[in-house]
């Protein structure tokens, strides 16, 4: 008996070797999606295989294995024609040699400028986009009948709904983290990155610029007078959610756990500072297609005559609960309060910057923002180390 | 009997070598195919080693290692070659390619000039064959035939062209039948590598009803190894980085992976970003190993000692209680843990806060952050050595204590020179692989804090409370240009070199392998 287990496990051992995986073939289209897409890209892919007679195979797969799994498999022949994914991948993938532009001529009057922005990479637009997702405030209708327009509004709310001993608090938000923070550093001027020539620059870096400085400042002052706690992201919601915490800064993602909760809430721009309004950073979603795909005309027709339609968009949202950036759709979507509020809020967003060297800033960033947020270290030497420390690692990595 | 035994033996041998020779065979040819043949010749030797042990039984003692050296191979000698060899190339972010897959890809790379021609296309097809003649119309209405790389004006083509109900609409060219739109979907691949010449200029298409004139944009030199691009007239070498890369220092994506010597290996050696927070990352995660085991042991013992004395009552339900913690996922406690030692808002706090201490910044203080990190992994990890204990414990003879209480040896003596010596032969191993597992205890140290707290003005992140295996993850995944896997696994070796060593001491002076080759 021993002998026949170890048997069939060195069979199944050589079996592996080989791969059963099913990969992109010439004339049949092999689509990666995610949960939450899973159900619409496989009715249309019915629909297609109905109309042309090419059979259209949806795999599912975990958001974030789509990416790691394209590195693996895309390049040895073995990845999909078509994938699901965020914008901030573009550059890894880009840079990578893994996806391929896709022609949009003729529709891209039909989806809001920051969505194509954010999927642009020099010349080309790898993806087309159907969701858009920023952060915003999001706030207790019970607690704050009338939300914040400008930041001194914001303050004094922030200080009269704040009472430490009581564990009441005004407004709260994630830390340290630089995509939550990032709008109060925009408000009056901070970037990333600057552009050239349609792509990101590395060189030219606007985090410790003068209006970052003054935003981050404003807010810091809140946190040194302590009206803001210093706390992580579950410790926030829980907050909210236990009606606690009177604002919170985060994205639409919170909604269903906040009706799961049953709080009364509301969800809008953040306030403006001296009157200029933050642009927060956000999350573009849409659909790309493989650098090694053998049907890159099919993938194409895929996912311009089916994908970027009405009712496929519609139905994306309805599904996935993202808000739409196809026009047409988006008038539907806006029939929701809470989706129209995020979408105003979107339309004045920038794409959070997809290039690879994002991960020296993150992790820059986020220690400076530590620093200067427990009082350790002034907002602007705290900021000018982290753009030198961003700096050196990207000489580093750029010899 | 006997013999139908054998005989009954025999087929079944026959038969599963039979099927796994089979399955080798075809893994061979699809490797074979592949131009694997690295895994080809590792495949023909293995499959070599399981024909010959298992049919000479002059080999007969070697069928029953053969299984497990064969995993050890494929799931511990493997990765660490693999290991080594990923550590002298620059794989990575921007460069996972081979330096054939980038030349073809860029060489497939195609722009379309602000004057591209624009034609609608039709497509007609020789039945039962994949040939194809393409009807071309411009904006002006101008009609071209496009065979065999060739535009032809409609008017200059000689062949026969039908069109039998005179509406304008050709259906049929030479033979060729027009495809209606779903043919049309079906030969797609066919039709997108199609390329005809037109002025210069190359005639691809562009989606499904659109041809569009494009120029190509690199061609590549293969004497020379360089690429030229068509539109600047640039030349493009290959670096030893892995890029294609021009003389004024334009380089092109993607870039591919590349041989690059001790690179990786000197720059961990030499780079002052990477050393100067070395030492400190180095120091704490000794104190961080040591200090998790020698905790969590007295802890653990000090429960077993407890547990076993036979007077306590309601033994069992303290047993389980006390394995608790380690019967909760580590990934949940921690997060648990986090949120207690929240300095704000966290339950310890609040709690200390009622004896009048305030405000401990746990997770801000590096001091502290290091305290709250050895609290959380003293819970983690008490129980398993209190099992251990518990069980080892049990082994010690009676009588032993009973001669030490007659001597009138006190509590402390029995347990310092009675229990203690003799556990320690038995768990010793056990503390050693547990200080090899804390030293690279990634889980619990980057759940809890990602490393942090952050120190101010440092050059490089490293955090006040990052080991070595979590300042690993931060230099090759989290700075510089997303992951470089090269310089990952060059630290992954320095680390395997510590912990190795570190091990190899330990076994060595405690003297545990001689105990076990004794009891052989």
């Amino acid at each position: 008996m021993r002998k026949f287990i170890v048997l069939t496990l060195t069979f199944v051992m050589l079996l592996g070797l080989t791969s059963f995986v099913s990969a992109s073939e010439s004339g049949k289209l092999l689509i990666w999606a995610d949960e939450n897409r899973l159900e619409v890209v496989t009715d249309l892919a019915k629909e297609f295989e109905d109309d042309y007679g090419v059979p259209v195979k949806v795999q599912e797969k975990a958001f974030g294995d789509i990416r790691d799994s394209m590195r693996v498999e895309a390049p040895s022949g073995e990845g999909p024609d078509i994938i699901v994914g965020a914008h901030d991948w573009l550059g890894e993938l880009v840079t990578n040699g893994l996806i391929s532009p896709i022609d949009l001529s003729g529709m891209k009057d039909n989806f809001i400028k920051v969505s194509l922005d954010a999927f642009t990479w020099g010349e080309n637009i790898y993806a087309a986009p159907y969701a858009i997702e920023s952060v915003g405030l999001i706030y207790n209708k019970d607690l704050v009948p009338d939300p914040p327009e400008t930041f001194e509004e914001f303050t004094n709310l922030v200080k009269k709904h704040t009472n430490k001993e009581e564990e009441k608090y005004g407004f709260v938000m994630p830390q340290p983290d630089p995509f939550h923070t990032y709008p109060f550093m925009s408000a009056m001027g901070g970037y990333v990155f600057g552009m050239k020539n349609g792509v990101y620059n590395p060189s030219d870096i606007g985090l410790n610029n003068e209006g970052a400085v003054k935003g981050l400042e404003k807010l810091n002052s809140l946190y040194a007078q302590e009206y803001i706690p210093y706390l992580d992201y579950q410790t926030m919601t829980s907050l909210f959610k236990s009606e606690d915490a009177a604002m919170m800064l985060t994205g639409p993602w919170e909604f269903s756990n906040l009706e799961k909760a049953n709080i009364n809430y509301g969800f809008t721009q953040l306030p403006a500072m001296e009157g200029q309004s933050p642009k927060p950073f956000s999350s573009v979603h849409g659909f790309m297609m493989s650098e090694f795909s053998e049907n890159k005309m099919l993938a194409q027709a895929f996912i311009r005559n089916f994908i970027t339609r009405e009712d496929t968009m519609i139905e994306l949202y309805k599904k996935g609960g993202r808000p739409p950036v196809y026009k047409p759709a988006i008038e539907f979507a806006q029939n929701d309060p809470q989706t129209a509020g995020v979408l105003k809020s979107a339309r004045q967003s920038m794409p959070m910057p997809s290039i690879p060297e994002m991960g020296a800033v993150w992790s820059a960033w986020e220690d400076a923002l530590e620093v200067i947020l427990n009082q350790k270290q002034d907002v602007k030497p705290a900021l000018d180390n982290a753009v030198e420390q961003i700096q050196s690692s990207l000489e580093e990595s750029s010899e | 009997m006997n013999i139908q035994d054998n005989m009954w033996k025999y087929l079944f041998k026959i038969i599963f070598l039979g099927i796994v020779d089979a399955l080798s065979i075809w893994s061979a040819v699809i490797l074979y195919n592949d131009a694997s043949y690295l895994l080809l010749i590792g495949l023909i030797i293995l499959v070599g080693a399981i024909n010959i042990v298992y049919l000479v039984d002059k080999a007969y003692p070697m069928r029953y290692i053969l299984p497990g050296t064969i995993f050890m191979v494929i799931f511990v000698v493997y990765p660490i070659f693999y290991t080594v060899y990923i550590s002298f190339t620059n794989y990575g972010t921007g460069n996972i390619l081979s330096k054939d897959q980038v030349v073809e890809q860029l060489e497939n790379r195609y722009f379309s000039p602000d004057d591209a021609e624009e034609f609608k296309f039709n497509a007609f097809k020789l039945e039962d064959e994949k040939k194809f003649i393409l009807l071309f119309e411009n904006k002006e209405g101008e009609r071209f035939i496009g065979l065999e790389q060739e535009l032809i004006p409609i008017q200059n083509f000689d062949k026969k062209i039908i069109d039998s109900d005179n509406d304008d609409k050709i259906e049929e060219i030479a033979n060729y039948k027009r495809l209606p739109k779903i043919q049309l979907f079906q030969n797609l691949d066919y039709l997108q590598e199609l390329e005809f010449q037109r002025n210069d200029r190359i005639l691809r298409m562009k989606n499904t009803e659109y041809f569009s004139s494009y120029i190509r944009q690199y061609k590549y030199d293969e004497e020379k190894d360089q690429l030229i691009s068509l539109r600047t007239n640039k030349i493009f070498k290959p670096s030893q980085n892995g890029f294609f890369k021009s003389e004024d220092g334009e380089k092109l994506t993607p870039g591919f992976r590349n041989n690059i010597g001790w690179k990786n290996y000197k720059k961990l050696l030499t780079d002052e970003r990477i050393l100067n927070p070395f030492l400190r990352v180095f120091i704490w995660t000794f104190e961080w190993a040591i200090l998790s085991v020698f905790l969590t042991f007295s802890l653990g013992l000090f429960m077993a000692i407890l547990l076993n004395d036979k007077n306590l009552k309601f033994r069992k339900i303290y047993r389980i209680i006390l394995i608790l913690p380690y019967a909760i996922p580590g990934f949940i406690s921690v997060l648990v843990w986090r949120g207690l030692f929240n300095a704000e808002v966290g339950a310890i706090n609040n709690l200390l806060q009622f004896f009048s201490i305030g405000g401990i910044q746990w997770m801000q203080d590096p001091v502290w952050a290091k305290v709250a990190l050895l609290i959380v992994n003293l819970w983690m990890g008490f129980p398993y050595m209190m099992l251990i204990a518990l069980g080892s414990l049990q082994s010690i003879s009676n009588n032993l204590y009973e001669a030490a209480a007659i001597d009138g040896a006190s509590v402390w003596q029995k347990f310092r020179h009675i229990t203690l010596p003799l556990l320690l032969v038995s768990l010793g191993p056990l503390l050693i692989s547990s200080f090899a597992f804390n030293f690279n205890n990634f889980n619990v140290i980057y759940l809890f804090n990602e490393g942090g707290p952050a120190i101010p003005g440092a050059q490089t992140p490293a955090g006040a409370t990052d080991i070595l295996i979590s300042y690993t993850y931060r230099l090759s995944f989290a700075t510089g240009r997303g992951s470089d896997f090269g310089l990952a696994s060059t630290v992954a070796l320095f680390i395997f070199m510590i912990t190795a060593t570190i091990t190899w001491f330990n076994f060595k002076y405690t003297g545990v392998l001689e105990d076990v080759k004794e009891n052989e």
